[in-house]
């Protein structure tokens, strides 16, 4: 209101001006006509001259603002095609961004949810390089009990290991992982029960109080708060429930905590950790300790603190082992991390594309409006003026992209956390909150101005003469179509860069697929149980599995059954100095061997094959043999015989065992990891309490599976029976993380290439749709459509060449980062550039081959009739 | 002779200068200032209207429209106190920046 008041005063004030002045003149003597056009002349531009007042006002910006906005608006109208287009592609990226953005946040910025968080460490053994399995290892609980006593710059040390238990009396029967745990875990980490109270110091020796997860308080007791102080049954023993802690506790899983922590499940209930010292064996490294460091002691300083308690220790135990502290964050997403940078990388380099491409549309679309911004230059528009309504265009475009995007991520989040691998750590911690919109802001006012700021300064740099002179037709000045090539070359490069990446990650994951597994996989299907109920005395199991294995044999179907204290890809478990009692080689030059503990039909079930010696018999159930991986046995016995020889079992202790076979090597955990050196013994000696069923079957696995389930609830109805897994589906887990990842890499990679595509076709479009009649001419006077092609294609390709060289060099540089994702492909690998330089040059050959083509087709009176 | 066209700060105090001696419209004062100065200084409108809202916004001068002698209705300017002051305030630093510069150019003078 007071604008139009403003605005209709300065009219009427320009008028008074206009009409005195034109008075004066006829007082002088002018006529009236004159006086009136002379009066004009003198005063000048009068547009420009309220347009220059206007912005003494003080709030001309909003309101040009909103007139520009308004104006850009009308533009997007008049060209839907290419607002659609634009729109979309930038949703597209800026969703793609937003929302692997978010993953980020959620997964490797947002500090832990626990108190002060920065203080949390993971106490981890790091073992001498000739240890060769893992970088760290778990710690020995005495370590635990020293720290617990002296340690002066710890606030609190605090113990925690995985274990399984049955619950019954809930609804059927369940198998649940829990978290043994020192009394003051959850005061270490800073959290407290939502319901009823925290352990006390004196509940450590097994008493059998339980606190619950807030989800098994949700699942199995309709959160029922009068669950406090009643018993339930876990493993066939009586415990009370004293408290429930929160639904926000989120605790990392299995290997978030170190390598050989258990399996990567939600714990749902957790006890007090008892120990007796004096059980404990030098070399079990069993249990993961959190630290909380006092206020202001650094990590170094309590590392060096925590390494000369145990000085003692390493000395009687002969282990060079030291104490690292690891940050608890760190450890949480240490494997993630890369690959989530990776990608966040990528994407940011799709993002650039969409808005190189979005500007060279807008530079398309502009071109038509040199003719305009001529005439409005002409008529007293200002250059800035024409530059920010220009910008403004782009950014009209960008917050319609943008809004669209941020839909598209919220959609893609929820798409992402359902198409992640389990083991992407805290990736429910992934929302969009306010960092992601800030990060969604700055990549929107990012892709404004490189959308917009070539075309802006084109806009703004036409010459009123020259636009209004020339012809629709004429060709551009060589400054504007530099610019377009640039942008060309840049996408080429980036996409290159992309497809490179994109294009190493899939030939890793398809050398992992095509490794020698050294096991089968097909028609093999898997059963975990576990003897966790009392009944099951430690000398029973064998004779109950025994007894089960017969019993399955006899199902239709089955070729052969076996069992295994752990599956192969399942990771590294039962891990102990492989000791030859014949050899004289000192403790500490011995390797670490992964011990599994078997029946004997397991091998003939996992199709591993023999290599010397023969399997365990029937009549070895509890005999002194064992067998070794190739690996084992290259390492003790160079180039001799293994049959015969002997080795000791798990921990050193014990009577030797004599080796009568040699088997393949299979991986522990991760295919694309090494695989450790391994011994098997017979089941009996040491009966673990978790057993996997392997039966390989004729045909289908499923009837079989669907018989042997049955057939283990009749042996015994109470034991838990989570559900079965063909070796198919385990092996497809444990690539899971390299899949996923390989696909959105080579996603983005397809992406960009599809963008770069559409980004040569339209510039070359539109550089033939401007020579038409060029091209007509050309044609009249005989040129044939090959060399009309041949033009077009040699105009097209010019960007096309730096930018693929530029993209080979940027590959080269960003490989080295790769090097940690990929398995046996080397980053730089000449064939891997080749193709992807061929499939970058086909490509914009294609692009720039389809516009050539309509070029060629042009027909020559039709075109100079246009002109 | 040629015609000298003035920057924005010497505007600005020969816009206060001329309303010194009582309220006058846009085309009074650039008159004002061609006649005052011979037909030296030139007021482009381009620079005199944005220079009289800006003054305006400073609060140094107010307008109201009011009627001219020929009965047309015209937005008259006068000083306000804030603009008096500003005046005197400009006045002294112009006479210094003058003085200097002559002393300057004669001395170059003498030189030559």
């Amino acid at each position: 209101m007071k604008w139009r008041k403003r605005n209709d005063d300065l009219d009427e004030e320009i008028r008074a001006h206009l009409a005195m002045a034109a008075r004066d003149r006829v007082e002088r003597g002018e006529s009236p006509a004159d006086a009136a056009f002379n009066a004009r002349r003198e005063f000048g531009n009068e547009a420009l001259v309220k347009e220059i007042t206007r912005e003494m006002w003080g709030w001309t910006a909003i309101q040009r603002f909103y007139q520009d906005v308004r104006y850009a608006l009308r533009q997007m109208r008049r060209s839907p095609g290419f607002t659609a287009v634009a729109v979309l592609t930038l949703a597209l990226g800026l969703g793609a961004a937003t929302a692997m953005f978010s993953i980020v946040n959620g997964v490797l910025l947002r500090p832990l949810e626990y108190h002060d968080p920065g203080r949390l460490f993971v106490a981890r053994t790091v073992l001498p390089p000739e240890a060769r399995i893992a970088h760290d290892f778990p710690i020995n609980a005495r370590h635990f009990a020293e720290w617990r006593a002296h340690c002066r710059s710890c606030e609190s040390v605090s113990l925690i290991q995985m274990a399984d238990l049955t619950l019954v009396g809930a609804g059927e029967p369940v198998k649940l992982y829990a978290l043994k745990t020192s009394w003051n875990f959850f005061q270490t980490l800073g959290v407290h029960p939502v319901l009823g109270r925290d352990f006390l110091p004196g509940e450590e020796r097994g008493l059998g109080q339980v606190i619950l997860s807030d989800s098994l308080w949700r699942s199995r007791f309709r959160a029922d708060p009068s669950i406090l102080g009643r018993a339930i049954q876990l493993n066939g023993e009586p415990h009370t429930v004293i408290g429930v802690m929160p639904r926000s506790l989120v605790l990392p899983r299995g290997d978030q905590w170190g390598s050989l922590f258990g399996p990567a499940e939600e714990p749902l209930i957790f006890e007090p950790l008892g120990f007796d010292p004096s059980q404990l064996r030098a070399n079990n490294l069993n249990y993961t300790s959190v630290i909380r460091l006092k206020p202001g002691v650094s990590r170094g300083q309590a590392s060096a603190e925590l390494n000369a308690l145990l000085a003692d220790f390493v000395r009687q135990d002969h282990l060079q082992t030291k104490i690292a502290l690891f940050p608890l964050l760190e450890q949480v997403t240490r494997n993630a991390r890369t690959s989530l940078l990776l990608l966040l990388g990528a994407v940011g380099a799709v993002l650039l594309i969409v808005c190189v491409n979005v500007g060279n549309l807008m530079l398309v679309q502009t071109a038509g409006r040199y003719r305009e911004a001529g005439v409005r230059l002409a008529l007293g528009a200002s250059r800035t003026r024409l530059f920010g309504q220009m910008l403004k265009e782009a950014l009209v475009l960008v917050a319609m992209g943008g809004t669209l995007g941020l839909l598209l991520a919220y959609a893609g989040l929820k798409l992402f956390a359902a198409a992640a691998p389990i083991d992407l750590p805290r990736l429910e911690e992934a929302h969009i909150d306010w960092h992601v919109l800030a990060f969604g802001l700055a990549s929107a006012a990012f892709s404004t101005f490189t959308c917009g700021l070539v075309p802006a300064w084109n806009l703004s740099r036409t010459e009123p003469l020259d636009s209004l002179k020339a012809s629709a037709g004429a060709t551009e000045s060589g400054h504007k179509l530099r610019f377009r090539e640039i942008l060309v070359g840049l996408e080429v490069a980036l996409s290159t860069v992309l497809l490179s990446v994109g294009g190493l990650l899939l030939l890793s994951f398809v050398k992992v697929m095509h490794v020698d597994k050294g096991f089968e996989t097909e028609r093999v299907v898997t059963q975990d149980i576990s003897f966790l109920s009392p009944k099951y005395a430690h000398g029973g199991r064998a004779r109950v599995l025994r007894l089960m294995l017969e019993q399955l044999a006899r199902i239709p179907g089955v070729r052969a059954v076996g069992a295994t204290s752990r599956l192969p890809l399942t990771g590294e478990d039962w891990i102990a100095n492989l000791h030859d009692p014949d050899s004289s080689r000192p403790e500490r030059d011995e390797p670490l061997a992964n011990f599994r503990f078997v029946t004997p039909d397991y091998w003939r079930a996992m199709g591993i094959p023999l290599v010397r010696g023969r399997f365990f018999r029937e009549n070895e159930w509890s005999q002194q043999v064992a067998i070794v991986s190739e690996g084992a046995a290259r390492f003790l016995w160079p180039g001799q015989d293994p049959i015969g020889r002997h080795v000791r079992g798990l921990g050193g202790a014990g009577p030797a065992f004599d080796v009568v076979g040699v088997v393949g090597e299979v991986p522990a955990g991760p295919l694309d990891q090494n695989r450790p050196t391994m011994v098997y013994t017979p089941y009996s000696f040491e009966s673990p309490v978790g057993v996997s069923l392997v039966l390989r079957t004729a045909g289908d696995p499923d009837s079989a599976i669907r018989a042997a389930r049955a057939m283990l609830a009749q042996i015994d109805p109470e034991m838990a029976l989570p559900p079965a897994q063909t070796m198919e589906q385990i092996l497809d887990a444990s690539v899971a993380a390299r899949r996923f990842e390989m696909r959105l890499a080579v996603a983005f990679a397809l992406a960009a290439l599809l963008l770069a595509g559409l980004g040569i076709c339209g510039v070359i479009s539109f550089a033939v749709a401007r020579r038409r009649p060029e091209i007509g001419i050309r044609i009249a006077m005989g040129a044939q459509s090959g060399q009309v092609i041949a033009m077009v294609l040699r105009q097209g390709m010019r960007p096309v060449l730096p930018g693929l060289l530029a993209g080979v060099a940027g590959a080269m540089a960003s490989s080295r980062l790769l090097t940690g994702e990929l398995y046996q492909v080397a980053p730089r690998d000449p064939r891997l550039i080749l193709g992807v330089a061929a499939v970058m040059l086909s490509t914009a050959l294609v692009a720039c081959w389809l516009p050539a083509r309509r070029g060629a087709a042009t027909d020559p009176i039709a075109a100079l009739r246009a002109e | 002779m040629s015609r000298i066209e003035l920057v924005q700060g010497t505007l600005d105090m020969l816009i206060l200068e001329t309303l010194r001696w009582g309220a006058q419209h846009g085309y009074g004062i650039a008159q004002a200032i061609r006649a005052g100065s011979s037909d030296v200084l030139q007021v482009e409108t381009g620079s005199l209207y944005p220079a009289l809202h800006r003054l305006e916004r400073q609060r140094f001068i107010k307008a109201e429209w009011k009627q001219s002698e020929n009965r047309q209705r015209a937005k008259y300017y006068s000083l306000t106190a804030a603009g008096r002051k500003h005046l005197a305030a400009e006045r002294e630093r112009w006479s210094q920046v003058s003085a200097a510069i002559a002393a300057l150019m004669k001395a170059r003078e003498s030189e030559a």
